[in-house]
């Protein structure tokens, strides 16, 4: 409440109430204090996930990602959680930095129990978070202050499958199957060739098998991923991600190499 | 009305617990023409009694669209509503760009409602004299609400509000049961005669002062589709098709009579009497 | 009956000689003309119910809400005008996910309760504001175990076993105290609410009115929900029976 009457019926912030009819009871701040003209933006990711991997199958939508977040090269966390459930109907799923996730994930939580009050039958869809997620990523890329991630966005509302991605330039995009970062590279060509047509046909084993197919190519290959991995599955009856498994490699082709194996020349 | 030391200003209770300021302002909407909504399962539609300042000037808009699938019809301070729906039409817009949904319509006028109740409670502002019929649809079907001054909104599935508006409300509650099976058209003849029960001795409905808003799949009369069944306005002659269902009122009467013949066994109590001027309440 | 203030009690921000805020007091009247709201604190859990008086036949059963929710574990039941207590459960929402942002928990409704009893006294202290004419009824479980709140026009609140706001507030608090809170199960209590608020309006013989409930507890896994329909409808039923025996026994 305004207790200043030089304040009542004063003009008013034209950029968000243009009538003068809602609160704005402070005046327009025009004044930067000396601190914020030394705050830096972002400049590159620390703490950094790799891939994410999502395709559609027959019941819904699939979902994996390891548990590794890296430190440059360091393998520094290696039972990070990459995959984050939001309301009954979505997940997600992010590379990138670490910290800027948390910060989504926190401000994702905020709207599902915001929107969790309402309590009115409504409830927020993949759709709906994957269009808020672009309106920030967007947004913060337009101040150029990006949150340094790629994010796949994947769920299931009244029988519908939904599948995009955004990424920190607040570039989206659509499809039956999506990797981000590596995965792009190399598991794409992948889980194209086992996914596509086959959308509503493929079973959850089948999904699965591709899935875990893919993420040991990339363990093989990514030299910052890990072999602890999760997955994620949307259906119509909800959300469930998996406890950590473990993913079977097998390097006795190493053997062979020069300086690798029992040879030293 | 009665004028007393505690009605001219908005922070000040009554001694009993009333707010004079907030009541004035429900009188200006009952200064406003009537306006009607009722809702079935498959539509929303609103009814408007247009005025004109005289014989050469056109008839006052009623009707509003907000988004595709909300439409409101005004009584009252046409500028405090014109300021009101354009609030209404960014959040619309706003919920279609953040979350690419349309907004619920229960929220929409929740939204409005939390602003007037703001300016029930600071000194200097004045509460808006304009009350809204909105009709919306989303998942759950189509939606009537009613927003007042107050700053109360509740979901009705009929109302009136404006000048006269209790004969309306009348005859609503008395056939209110049928409407949710009504047809489209059955739905609007309805709305026309509780329109026609508001008006003043001579006057009668023509397509100058009577305007249609709709939610819901095309009807008969509409010559034009509209894909998904968004809000359209009907006026002038688009309006004429529906006059002509109206019945008489001595028609009506008598399949009233007819009716009360079939069930002569049960003592018919009728409806309770209706309250004096409950248009809006402001406390549960 | 009404006191009148007589000059001073035009603004809040005047004391009346023997030291009364009339405007406050004014407020509580508001409070007092509306439909009753009580909240039960059991065992296990919380149950608020509220008796909604229906104005008009032609409104939708089930779809204008008294009851809100708060974050994902607090029940906000107010009476007395309706727009004020939407404003109210707007700021409740809003101090909760500032609590949880500051704090990265679940609010504490010991903290929610002192920021809205802080917010509610700040509309007492000027004259360029009006009080809310409510008392509001805050519950929850959260890690303290079950807790439930009042906060009234002044600002002030306390911690109750059982409360009751509204028009029949005094009858619901001696039927209150008749029973042995902390020895009720969840479910006894939803019917013991709706007994509670069928009796009180039968006192006011007013108009029509609707019953409205939510709960807390183990069924709800600690979330504020709706009481699901059937027990609803199971409690509204036994609520009924109280009158039949009356009759009988007339």
């Amino acid at each position: 409440m305004d207790h200043f009457p030089t304040n009542w019926g004063r003009p008013r912030n034209d950029a968000i109430d243009a009538y003068g009819t809602y609160p704005i009871h402070s005046r327009p701040k025009n004044d930067q204090d000396a601190f914020s003209a030394g705050v830096q933006r972002t400049q590159q990711p620390i703490v950094t996930g790799t891939s994410v991997l999502a395709i559609k199958y027959k019941d819904g939508i699939m979902m994996a990602a390891d548990n590794l977040a890296s430190y440059g090269s360091l393998a520094r966390f290696k039972d990070v959680r990459r995959l984050h459930p939001v309301g009954d109907h979505t997940v997600i799923g992010a590379g990138g930095d670490m910290s800027d996730f948390q910060y989504l994930q926190t401000i994702l939580d905020e709207l599902t129990i915001s929107e969790f009050t309402a309590q009115d039958g409504h409830s927020l869809g993949p759709a709906e978070i994957h269009e808020y997620l672009a309106q920030v990523m967007y947004a913060r890329r337009s101040k150029m202050n990006p949150l340094w991630n790629s994010i796949l966005v994947g769920g299931v509302k009244d029988g519908k499958k939904f599948l995009s991605y955004v990424d920190l330039l607040g570039t989206t995009y659509s499809a039956s199957t999506l990797a981000t970062g590596y995965g792009g590279h190399i598991a794409q060509p992948l889980l194209r060739e086992a996914v596509e047509g086959r959308e509503d046909t493929l079973t959850e084993e089948q999904a699965l098998a591709i899935i875990e197919n893919s993420m040991r190519v990339l363990f093989y290959r990514d030299a910052r991923s890990l072999n602890k991995y999760q997955v994620a599955t949307i259906t119509a009856a909800g959300v469930s991600i998996s406890e950590s498994k473990h993913l079977e490699t097998s390097w006795s082709f190493a053997e062979g190499i020069r300086g690798y194996g029992a040879q030293t020349q | 009305m009665f004028r007393n030391t505690y009605d001219s200003d908005n922070t000040v209770f009554s001694p009993q617990g009333r707010l004079h300021q907030v009541e004035y302002a429900l009188e200006a909407v009952k200064q406003g023409s009537a306006a009607i909504g009722l809702r079935s399962k498959t539509h929303a539609v609103l009814l408007a009694l247009k005025r004109s300042t005289g014989e050469l000037a056109s008839y006052q808009q009623k009707m509003f669209r907000i988004d595709d699938h909300v439409g409101i019809a005004i009584a009252g301070l046409t500028s405090d509503a014109r300021v009101l729906s354009n609030f209404m039409r960014q959040q619309a817009m706003s919920s279609k760009m953040v979350f690419n949904r349309p907004i619920p319509v229960n929220r929409l006028v929740s939204s409005i409602a939390d602003k007037a109740q703001v300016n029930t409670q600071e000194y200097g502002r004045r509460p808006y004299g304009v009350g809204f019929l909105v009709i919306g649809q989303d998942n759950s079907g189509p939606h009537l609400y009613e927003f007042s001054p107050s700053g109360n909104s509740y979901e009705y599935y009929a109302m009136s509000i404006g000048a006269r508006s209790q004969s309306a409300k009348t005859y609503l509650e008395k056939h209110y049961e049928k409407f949710a099976d009504c047809s489209f058209e059955d739905l609007v003849r309805h709305g026309l005669h509780a329109l026609r029960e508001t008006l003043q001795q001579d006057k009668e409905l023509n397509v100058n002062n009577t305007s249609i808003g709709i939610i819901g799949p095309k009807s008969e009369h509409e010559k034009s589709e509209t894909p998904g069944g968004a809000f359209r306005i009907l006026e002038n002659e688009a309006v004429e098709p529906f006059l002509q269902t109206m019945r008489s009122k001595e028609e009506l009467k008598e399949e009233e009579r007819q009716a009360l013949d079939a069930s002569k066994a049960e003592e018919a109590t009728g409806t309770a009497a209706p309250a004096a001027d409950d248009d809006v309440q402001m406390s549960g | 009956m009404t006191s009148i203030g007589t000059g001073y009690d035009l603004s809040a921000s005047t004391y009346s000689p023997d030291g009364r805020i009339f405007q406050v007091e004014y407020a509580n009247k508001a409070v007092e003309n509306s439909g009753t709201a009580i909240g039960l604190k059991v065992k296990d859990g919380i149950v608020l119910a509220v008796e909604k008086l229906v104005h008009s036949k032609l409104l939708v059963p089930g779809a204008n809400r008294r009851i809100q929710t708060i974050d994902r574990h607090i029940g906000l039941a107010t009476a007395g005008l309706l727009a004020d207590g939407r404003h109210l459960s707007n700021r409740a929402r809003d101090e909760a996910a500032n609590y949880r942002e500051t704090y990265n928990a679940p609010p504490p409704l010991k903290a929610v309760a002192d920021r809205l009893g802080l917010y509610v006294q700040a509309y007492t202290l000027y004259s360029s504001v009006r009080p809310f004419g409510i008392s509001t009824i805050l519950g929850t479980v959260d890690e303290d175990g079950p807790g439930l709140f009042v906060v009234e026009p002044s600002g002030i609140f306390y911690g109750y076993n059982g409360a009751a706001v509204g028009k029949g507030k005094q009858l619901a608090k001696t039927e209150l105290e008749k029973l042995d809170l902390s020895q009720l199960s969840l479910r006894e209590a939803v019917i013991e609410a709706a007994r509670i608020i069928y009796l009180v309006h039968e006192d006011t013989r007013e108009k029509e009115f609707e019953l409205e409930m939510s709960w807390i507890g183990p069924e709800t896994n600690n979330t504020h929900l709706p009481v699901p329909q059937d027990l609803l409808e199971e409690a509204e039923t036994k609520a009924k029976e109280q009158f039949e025996f009356e009759d009988d026994a007339a």
